[in-house]
């Protein structure tokens, strides 16, 4: 076992009877890394967690962790925790059992099981909430204590399915801080589901594509952000204008159209709003849309080319609706996507 | 006021006056006859004893048929829950194939009328394999009574959360040992309302159980219903008003416990 | 969802199998028996037999007459009594509403057993009538088809009031006030608003309390006595009096058959409603 398969899944094909959700997916974890697995709603991110958990059996390929065939190990002994998107607390059973669940079911009693509790506790700051009940506690509290009631089983791997997602804005940023610390302290090896980009990128050391079952990038955050590879990507991560290429042209509504400067080789291109050039440039289109959002305004463009959404900073003239601008979209900002589909 | 609102606020006290002296008064009048010291059933009663009240519990025939719908009642719905918390555990958190005919055959027992079920219990489980008069009961009261435990019980098992199951097992509790641990104790209500309502179902069931006596054997609805065709006195009004505060103590009791009507 | 098939089926096997060895495959060989001719084959001159004989088609006929009546009835009242029940306060409501529903906690023998005491030769209505001069001699109100009537409908009233008091609190609240605004009368905006958005509600208490005086036994056994039959009445007699069991057969599967027809038409009319709202 090397130090970046940690935890490794071979050839892993999964399916909800006959219908093949993920097929032949290899991916290697790095002991301590914090992945996020990134993909639209159906992509198999939560498929591929649940077979990581043990929870959704493995139609062929196998599981690997810390060394072992974990494969057909049933998930009560497989040493991985999982933090479910609705947390999953036992209603009937207050905040102090609830941590001490897994923990009683190792056989731990008396002054050793009391004391791993309320450390559990006192990490995630509940330790004042102990006699409560699950449905006395606001949402982030309970996400606290179900991050509390897995992390003091010590698993060797903890998932998280959205972790975030229930979560108001405010929260959300403290959960992430709080989950990161978690890591840190800790040194667990930490897979998260999102279908949220920007949570992704804020909290993963490397985050993982999905669509479809497939993989379609694995990067770190700075490189799926700027250097998708992939159409689907780009578009996921806010790409918003997005042309095939051909022979060096953009293959547009309009047909091919030449770019002012030389493109490089590549299947297709990407710019985001801001990477286009408003008001000068070989191109034209007529405002349908704008909108203020404080720092930039953005501009819906009906062109020859099709839609073209730009975004300029908010202090530049504002264009009204029905105006007809220029506009360029440079070939040396865009992002070269080698997979168009 | 004016004339609209004046109506309506006559029209309505009037109505639920009227609907509810016909819905309770009967029931009123015959715990009222139950107290008389007349020697037949009349209301107003004739004076006031609790001689009739007194005589319901020295009738031999209801000791024993109130035996008999006790333990009807009470093995025939634990017998119904033992098969039907299992059944209704598959049906709400396994993909099952054929659920629906599972369900429907189940559930069949509500639908058709219960005496037809007697008789046919009587005509091809009784008389060609020889079964007991009681144990042919005990088998029709747990047949009557499954729908309503599977009904209950599942309406209860969808209220709660399927993912606790699972972060059950992966903090190491088997998938037995999780249903006992975590769904149990969270469906106990549930359970105990499946209990109740199979309960008063099954003590209060007539058409069912009129094919099936036997020497000495029968339920105590039938019993009293043999017993006022000969005798007109007002014991089986007493009777009547024992059986039903019974019944509406202990749906009482499960309301302000149990919340009973959430599950019925 | 679990995946495991062999486990979903141990557990639910067993109740299946138990409800198809005590109940279902008695039931259907008992429904064949009416089919079943003496000589070898099958046959529906069992049925023809039912039908041509006059009483059996007094009974009949009694049973759809009084099943529709009371379904009616019970309906026009319930609507009054549901109107009634939901204009009140929450805890009031709360109150009444168990009141209306009590009764169906109590044994129907002894809710029956009541209608003797006030029915018959000397009870409280025959009292009050020769009292306030009305007869002379007692009315002979017990055993009779009205008496059963009167039986029936308090029996299942309650079941169509609580499917009305839910149908009524699940409306829009504004559609009442809304119609009388666009100056529709009350009679329309009963015909027009409330019938078409409680319909749902009516079809299920109206199948419950039809399907359940079709099927009644101890009523009519009680209050209809040995002379005026219901069809579960007179299931009982061929079987103790005369041990007839073919025409026990047919009788059940007519029970059947006409329970399932007021089952599947409240299905019909639940669908076609929802049809309606995932279009719109």
């Amino acid at each position: 076992m090397s130090d970046a398969s940690y935890l490794s899944l071979q050839k892993l094909t999964l399916a909800y009877g006959d219908t093949v959700a993920v097929p032949d997916l290899d991916l290697d974890i790095a002991k301590g890394e914090l992945i996020a697995l990134l993909g639209p709603s159906g992509c198999g991110k939560t498929t591929t967690m649940r077979a990581v958990a043990g929870l959704l059996p493995v139609k062929s390929g196998h599981v690997r962790l810390d060394g072992a065939d974990i494969t057909h190990v049933s998930p009560n002994k497989r040493a991985v925790g999982l933090v479910f998107q609705s947390y999953a607390l036992f209603p009937h059973l207050s905040v102090y059992e609830n941590v001490a669940f897994g923990l009683k079911l190792k056989g731990l009693r008396g002054a050793e099981l009391d004391k791993k509790v309320r450390s559990g506790l006192t990490s995630v700051g509940l330790s004042t909430f102990a006699d409560r009940k699950p449905a006395e506690l606001s949402g982030g509290q309970q996400q606290r204590v179900a991050l509390a009631r897995s992390m003091v089983m010590e698993p060797k791997v903890l998932l998280l399915d959205e972790p975030l997602s229930n979560l108001d804005a405010r929260l959300r940023l403290e959960m992430r801080t709080e989950l990161q610390r978690v890591q840190k302290e800790t040194g667990v090896t930490m897979i998260f589901v999102t279908h949220d980009q920007a949570e992704a990128l804020a909290l993963a050391d490397r985050i993982v594509v999905m669509k479809a079952g497939k993989i379609e990038q694995i990067g770190s955050p700075e490189d799926i952000y700027n250097r998708p590879v992939s159409s689907f990507v780009a578009d996921f991560v806010g790409f918003e204008n997005i042309f095939p290429l051909e022979n060096g042209r953009l293959r547009t509504a309009s047909g091919l159209e030449e770019l002012s400067s030389q493109p490089p080789s590549a299947a297709g291109l990407a710019w985001r709003p801001r990477m286009v050039s408003l008001g000068t440039g070989p191109f034209r289109g007529t405002v349908r849309g704008t909108s203020f959002a404080g720092d930039s305004r953005e501009y819906l463009l009906d062109t020859p080319l099709g839609a073209i959404k730009a975004e300029v900073e908010a202090s530049a003239p504002a264009h009204p609706l029905g105006a007809e601008l220029a506009f360029d979209l440079p070939a040396h900002k865009a992002a070269p996507l080698s997979t168009f589909s | 006021m004016n004339s609209n609102t004046l109506a309506r606020s006559l029209f309505i006290p009037i109505i639920l006056f009227l609907v509810i002296a016909f819905l309770i008064g009967p029931f009123l009048i015959i715990v009222a006859a139950s107290f008389s010291a007349g020697d037949t059933l009349a209301f107003p009663p004739q004076g006031f004893s609790l001689r009739w009240i007194a005589k319901v519990f020295t009738v031999e025939s209801f000791r024993a048929s109130f035996g008999m719908s006790l333990f009807l009642a009470i093995g025939g719905t634990a017998a119904a829950l033992v098969l039907g918390i299992p059944a209704s555990y598959a049906l709400s958190r396994y993909k099952l194939p054929g659920a629906e005919v599972i369900r429907t055959v189940v559930s069949a027992p509500i639908i058709v009328p219960g005496i037809i079920v007697g008789l046919a219990l009587l005509r091809y489980i009784v008389v060609p394999f020889q079964v007991g008069i009681t144990l042919a009961l005990f088998l029709a009261h747990t047949a009557l009574v499954l729908p309503y435990a599977v009904r209950v019980v599942s309406a209860s098992l969808d209220n709660l959360r399927s993912d606790i199951e699972e972060a059950a097992v992966l903090l190491g509790s088997s998938r037995t040992g999780a249903f006992f641990r975590v769904v149990m104790p969270n469906i106990r209500g549930g359970i105990l309302s499946a209990f109740i309502l199979g309960f008063v179902t099954s003590f209060n069931q007539v058409p069912v159980s009129l094919f099936l006596s036997g020497p000495g054997v029968r339920t105590l609805p039938v019993d009293m219903i043999a017993y006022m065709e000969i005798v007109f006195d007002p014991s089986v009004a007493a009777l009547s008003a024992l059986l039903a505060f019974l019944s509406i103590g202990i749906v009482f009791a499960a309301e302000r416990f149990l919340g009973f009507s959430r599950y019925v | 969802m679990f995946q495991n098939r062999a486990e979903a089926l141990a557990l639910a096997l067993p109740a299946a199998i138990f409800a198809a060895a005590v109940f279902l495959v008695p039931v259907i060989i008992l429904l064949s028996d009416g089919f079943r001719d003496p000589v070898g084959g099958w046959t529906i001159s069992a049925y023809t037999d039912f039908f041509s004989n006059s009483l059996n088609q007094t009974v009949f006929l009694r049973t759809l007459r009084l099943g529709a009546i009371v379904t009616v009835v019970s309906a026009v009242i319930g609507y009054a009594a549901a109107f009634a029940i939901v204009s009140l306060e929450p805890a009031t409501k709360g109150k009444i509403t168990g009141l209306v529903v009590l009764p169906l906690m109590i044994s129907p023998v002894a809710r029956t057993y009541a209608w003797i005491v006030i029915l018959g030769r000397t009870g409280i209505v025959n009292q009050a009538f020769q009292a306030l001069g009305i007869t002379d001699a007692p009315l002979r109100i017990l055993f009779s088809e009205t008496a059963i009537f009167i039986g029936l409908l308090q029996l299942f009233l309650p079941l169509m009031i609580i499917s009305l008091i839910s149908a009524l609190e699940n409306m829009p609240k504004d559609a009442i006030p809304a119609a009388r605004v666009l100056g529709a009368n009350w009679f329309q905006v009963f015909w027009k608003v409330v019938l078409p958005l409680t319909k749902e509600g009516l079809v299920i208490g109206g199948t419950l309390v039809f399907t359940g005086s079709l099927t009644a036994y101890i009523t009519p056994a009680i209050l209809g006595g040995s002379k005026v039959l219901m069809l579960e009445t007179l299931m009982y007699q061929q079987v103790s009096v005369s041990g007839n069991f073919v025409a026990a057969s047919v009788i059940a599967f007519i029970l059947i058959v006409m329970s399932f027809a007021a089952n599947i038409l409240l299905k019909r009319v639940a669908t076609a409603r929802n049809k309606v709202r995932s279009q719109g």
